[in-house]
């Protein structure tokens, strides 16, 4: 059976931009909370969009993602940006998270990769991500989630079908969007301070601060 | 939802929820045999098996459904932890060689899944054949864990246990017995069949039916007869092919098709046939070249596909870094390596059987094993743990 031997390189997310369309918008409204020398780490930082933003506005980006051929065109394109002396780009998925130090960030952010974990490893990572914040510190995250009324989940996932068949035969991979995010994000310790969903509801960016006391079942 | 009640009742050893089980086992092997081809993703994360205490065995697979199922039933009657890691819904053989089941995803799966608050010992087993695309090495550096690399087979499972966790040469050794065979020719068969039903439906619906018996039966009958003529098998010379069709040497199937084809139009010009009757019988003629040039070799576990480049690719030992710890030997799915345990050397003694899957290169821990192709390039065990094969079994090196 080797049938299935590999998908090509070409596996980059930008089929998933299809799905959206306003990701650059997104993205830049995201990285326009992030200042001057502040210490960020991107979360499946793919080929580097978020952390990208964040080194343009000054900041010092570690990025993150488990592709390490998605990390070389983020590297090239830092450098053709003269941002490689602000950013680094290392191998490393969210399970390794236990390396960084406690408190090392003043922002966390993530695009697109949340939907990519299963719960286990998103719980996992909510936990990382809150010790290695300062505290106080900032997690931006835009990602797809499962709409929150039944109306709109339903004419989100006519919507999307189309498009997740075809990402489905032209690369055999599929995204699985996050249920109730916002409540995830809040039970894991953090104050939700800006939450902003599409007209279908099914793509959200959110603003949140590692609050001081432990979360509700943190 | 079947998860937790299954193991505790089969161990009772209720006869009928047994049978219940059973036959639901039976039908999801059948379904997904039909749609062998396809990925098919199950969740990730940690399953109990019986009831585990803080020493029971931690096994880890992949998520294609099938293989969970299949390990799941191999493992009744025991009491241990399954760890299943995301491989994208693919089985563990390919996923592995093609950069879908990778380190990151068994690191993930022993750090989030909570397992590691569940057992005192960090010993995990790994099916044999994830051995391209999961470096031990890497995994004990990152997480603690150690890799014991299991059989092939999850239903050596017990007898691997048994056998205080040793591997016989059988259970290390990939084999394509008629039960394999049969799953293969209805892997091929089905989608096959499938599509040319929708093709033959406006062309002409006569013939869907027998279209779909003559797919089948040449399937069928190509991988039952396997053993006969299997020896004459050969990838030599260039070949023409698209993943899972091999057209032979320089297209070989698709010339004697255009010529049949060509007879055909001079035929039916001369006799003055309709333009329906050529359509007809070149699509009908198309679909049997089609299931003739599936790449046979490619859809065995025995042979490296005749269409991959590294098909040519030797195996080297460099004698100097070995140190003869045997790992080539647990990972080798063909039996090629024989070391000798009191004086830790290695021999190739196999390598004509080699299928240059990678493992041995990828795991040795001394870098003592590489790739060497016939215009003497050395492919360096750096590549082959880094890049991965593309469906065409290529590794994919450039980016763009």
């Amino acid at each position: 059976m080797r049938i299935l031997e590999s998908i090509p390189s070409r596996y980059d997310r930008g089929i998933r931009i299809l799905t959206l369309g306003k990701l650059d918008e997104v993205y830049d409204r995201l990285t326009s909370h992030i200042k001057k020398g502040q210490r960020v780490l991107d979360v499946g930082c793919g080929t580097g969009a978020l952390a990208l933003r964040a080194a343009k506005k000054g900041a010092k980006v570690k990025g993150i993602d488990i592709n390490s051929r998605m990390l070389e065109i983020a590297e090239r394109k830092a450098k053709e940006l003269n941002l490689n002396e602000n950013t680094e780009f290392i191998e490393m998925g969210v399970a390794e998270l236990g390396e960084e130090k406690d408190e090392s960030y003043d922002v966390v952010m993530s695009g697109l990769c949340f939907s990519e974990l299963s719960d286990d490893e998103l719980e996992f990572t909510l936990k990382e991500i809150r010790r290695i914040l300062r505290n106080g510190g900032m997690l931006l995250v835009a990602d797809e989630v499962v709409p929150e009324s039944n109306v709109k989940r339903i004419v989100s996932w006519i919507v999307r079908f189309p498009f997740v068949l075809i990402a489905y035969i032209l690369t055999q991979t599929t995204t699985k969007p996050v249920r109730n995010l916002k409540e995830k994000i809040e039970r894991a310790g953090f104050k939700i301070e800006l939450a902003r969903w599409n007209k279908l509801g099914n793509f959200v960016e959110i603003l949140a601060r590692k609050a001081e006391q432990e979360g509700k079942y943190g | 939802m079947a998860k937790k009640a299954k193991p505790e009742k089969a161990k009772k050893g209720i006869s009928k929820i047994y049978d219940f089980g059973y036959l639901r086992y039976i039908f999801i092997n059948i379904i997904e045999t039909l749609l062998r081809m396809f990925p098919l993703l199950c969740k990730t994360g940690l399953i109990k098996i019986g009831n585990p205490d803080r020493t029971s065995p931690v096994f880890l697979t992949c998520n294609y459904h099938l293989t969970v199922e299949r390990v799941k039933r191999a493992l009744r009657g025991m009491d241990c932890y399954l760890l299943v890691a995301n491989s994208r819904g693919i089985n563990v053989w390919c996923a592995s060689t093609g950069g879908h089941l990778t380190n990151h995803d068994v690191i993930s799966v022993l750090k989030t899944s909570g397992i590691e608050d569940l057992v005192d010992h960090r010993n995990v087993i790994l099916p044999q054949l994830a051995a391209t695309g999961v470096e031990s090495k890497v995994i004990k550096e990152k997480t603690g864990w150690n890799v014991i690399w299991g059989p092939v087979y999850s239903e050596d499972i017990p007898a691997f246990i048994e056998n205080k966790l040793k591997k016989t040469p059988e259970m290390r050794e990939v084999k394509f017995p008629l039960l394999q065979r049969i799953e293969m020719a209805i892997a091929w068969a089905f989608p096959i069949s499938i599509l040319s039903a929708l093709i033959m439906i406006p062309l002409w619906p006569e013939m869907i039916f027998p279209t779909a018996f003559t797919i089948w039966s040449l399937s069928f009958f190509i991988f039952l007869t396997f053993p006969l003529y299997s020896r004459w098998l050969s990838s030599e010379g260039r070949r023409i092919g698209f993943i899972f069709f091999d057209f032979g040497k320089g297209g070989f199937q698709l010339i004697l098709w255009g010529i049949v084809m060509l007879c055909l139009i001079i035929y039916s010009l001369l006799a003055g046939l309709t333009l329906e009757f050529v359509l007809r019988w070149a699509v009908l003629s198309f679909i049997i070249v089609l299931i003739l040039s599936m790449d046979l070799m490619g859809s065995t576990p025995l042979y490296k596909s005749g269409l991959h480049k590294d098909r040519f690719l030797e195996v080297f030992l460099d004698v100097e870094r070995c140190r003869g710890v045997a790992l080539c030997e647990q990972v080798c799915p063909r039996n090629c390596y024989r070391v000798n345990r009191e004086l830790h050397t290695t021999t190739i003694v196999r390598a004509e059987k080699c299928v240059r899957c990678g493992a041995c290169i990828v795991q040795c821990p001394f870098d003592a094993l590489y790739f060497k192709s016939p215009e003497d390039e050395i492919i360096t065990p750096e590549i082959v743990r880094r890049f991965k094969l593309n469906l065409m079994g290529k590794r994919v090196i450039k980016i763009e």
